[in-house]
């Protein structure tokens, strides 16, 4: 195409194009507006009904509930065995989050700064992992725990989620531990810093984004976790919140929906404020990590 | 050269410093050891396990080498579950690729309160397979739910959306996208944002329409990040487990019993667990030739 032509029909549909850079330009909150609401709504219309008694829940759909109440989430947190299910949830969350934090630490700093024969094998060894759904390795894993006698115990699901979330997590913190200058843990083992020193003064204070994100990934996986505690448990002693959540769901007859509607909300309101206090931090570490 | 620089002491040392043959293998061993012990041994005892008949009610295990995997392949219900993760599947990557690719441009595009909106996109991730189930069939199912208020608003009247097996499919899949693709739209907004701002407006400069400036520039460059987003929702689509359980349980009927719900129900309804350990292996070869289709296509770029 000639430089004339290119002209020539650029100035001759010249209107249009200001007037259609004008609407990309200004009117981006349209399909703004509709993608948010898109992500919003079943949790705001679930926030509502959560606030609605039993009446309100099967009349009129109001967002604002006629009669507001607080009841449902009284019954939630008197539930029976409620604070138990938490402090399983919580219990097994933050023990395997410690838990992939602190192995994957040491096998991201090791592939970021050293190189060994079985370097690349291993590295792929643990990352090729990342591609196993969880659901799959249910029937397997259930065997397993089975035989060693585990079913029903902290300790199977504590092992079985921290295995799940180092794969990701090493990837993630190896990315930002190559980012730390050699040179400086150099320097600091010149003046004879020993290499636990180095890890704790240099490269972690550095890679704390890093860290932020693997720990919060690591804490909505474990929280969020459905097919191994389905699978690996039956005893309502180890039973987590989703699980029963499940079971509020799954449960005969006419659903309470105010109750259903008001647990879903204090499940997830944990991971959701988590969230929102690093949210900034983690779509960088994700983008970061995943860029490398 | 490389003996020069390492003669001066402070060189020497440093060098010494990555130079442990032993050390590197000890800070890997505990990571290897949880996945190789736990995500490999199940894999590698999740075959071993499809090739023997195993029963609950019998001591003996034969061997049957393939038969399993035979009698998957002429058992209607596993080829029902296979069709049905397929148009889960692909339902789920052309509503959710062109849903995140859309969310993705428009955030690109905002100058105000960026961050809160991109928080806002990432939300539905956040939250847990079960409590998305829960959420939707409260829009969804009886007739005072909000979605069937709208229908009958609309003049539709009221539809079954979980009691017919078409409308379950959409539902699930509609629910599927809204967890998932999430995490999609955050890989794409990545790839945008790297894009040079002088690519456009050079463009525009030449006379380049929008369409053409998406056709020419966005999609080359955001190329390995389609790829990427397209191979999560798939993974996550083909895997996916729970939502459908709570959701619709994978009714009515078999509608929507995907495979990792068929897989599920095989070991621990009927506890076949041979059967179900080949549907796990069946899963994994269809995850490990999505991975290298999308590779192989994502590289001929």
């Amino acid at each position: 195409m000639g430089v004339s032509s290119v002209a020539r029909s650029a100035q001759s549909s010249l209107d249009l194009q200001y007037f259609s850079r004008f609407l990309r330009r200004n009117f981006y909150w349209i399909p703004l507006l509709v993608f948010t609401v898109w992500s919003l709504l079943p949790i705001i219309w679930s926030i509502s009904a959560s606030f609605k008694g039993a009446i309100d829940v099967y009349a009129s759909p109001r967002l604002i509930p006629e009669h507001p109440t607080l009841d449902n989430y009284v019954r939630v947190f008197t539930y029976p065995n409620f604070s138990r299910y938490l402090f399983n949830s919580l219990f097994l969350s933050l023990t395997s989050t410690v838990l992939a934090v602190a192995v994957s630490s040491l096998a991201a700093y090791s592939f970021a700064r050293y190189n060994f024969r079985l370097r690349n094998v291993l590295l792929v060894a643990i990352l090729i992992p990342r591609i196993l759904p969880r659901a799959s390795l249910i029937v397997p894993l259930y065997r397993m725990v089975e035989q060693a006698g585990l079913l029903d115990t902290y300790i199977a699901l504590i092992i079985a989620y921290t295995a799940t979330a180092i794969p990701f997590a090493t990837w993630i913190l190896t990315g930002f531990f190559v980012a730390v200058p050699k040179e400086l843990e150099e320097a600091a083992a010149t003046d004879g810093a020993s290499m636990w020193q180095r890890i704790r003064h240099i490269v972690l204070p550095i890679a704390v984004p890093g860290l932020v994100t693997v720990a919060v990934f690591s804490l909505r996986e474990a929280w969020n976790e459905f097919p191994f505690v389905l699978a690996l448990t039956t005893s309502s002693e180890i039973r987590t919140l989703p699980y029963q959540l499940f079971l509020l769901r799954d449960a005969i007859g006419i659903q309470d929906w105010p109750l259903l509607n008001a647990f879903t909300i204090v499940t997830i309101l944990p991971i959701l404020l988590l969230y929102l206090r690093f949210e900034r931090n983690i779509v960088s570490g994700i983008t970061q990590g995943a860029l490398k | 050269m490389a003996s020069r620089t390492a003669s001066t002491p402070r060189a020497r040392r440093s060098q010494g410093v990555w130079a442990n043959p032993v050390l590197p293998y000890l800070l890997t061993a505990p990571a290897i050891l949880f996945v190789g012990g736990v995500l490999g041994y199940a894999v590698v005892s999740g075959f071993v396990t499809s090739l023997y008949k195993v029963e609950v009610w019998s001591i003996e295990q034969p061997f049957v080498g393939f038969d399993n995997y035979l009698d998957l392949f002429q058992d209607d219900k596993f080829i029902n579950s296979l069709t049905r993760s397929f148009i889960f599947v692909f339902g789920t990557i052309a509503i959710g690729f062109f849903l995140s690719l859309g969310f993705a441009l428009v955030l690109s595009q905002v100058r105000v309160a960026r961050g809160l909106f991109r928080g806002i996109a990432l939300i539905p991730y956040l939250v847990s397979g079960i409590a998305t189930a829960v959420m939707w069939r409260f829009l969804f199912v009886g007739s005072n739910s909000l979605i069937n208020h709208i229908t009958t608003a609309l003049g539709f009247g009221t539809v079954s959306w979980l009691g017919d097996p078409t409308n379950a499919l959409i539902v699930v899949i509609l629910a599927n996208v809204w967890f998932i693709s999430p995490f999609a739209t955050l890989i794409l907004l990545a790839g945008l944002q790297t894009i040079d701002n002088e690519l456009y407006e050079a463009a525009s400069i030449d006379g380049a329409r929008w369409h053409q400036q998406f056709i020419h520039i966005t999609l080359p460059a955001i190329m390995p990040m389609i790829a990427l987003s397209m191979m999560w929702l798939s993974f996550a689509s083909f895997n996916m487990f729970d939502i459908i359980l709570p959701l619709t349980g994978g009714g009515p009927g078999r509608a929507t019993e995907v495979l990792a719900v068929y897989m599920y129900q095989l070991a621990f309804r009927s506890l076949d667990y041979s059967g179900a350990s080949a549907v796990m292996m069946v899963l994994l070869v269809i995850n490990l030739t999505f991975s290298v289709v999308y590779l192989r296509i994502f590289r001929e770029r």
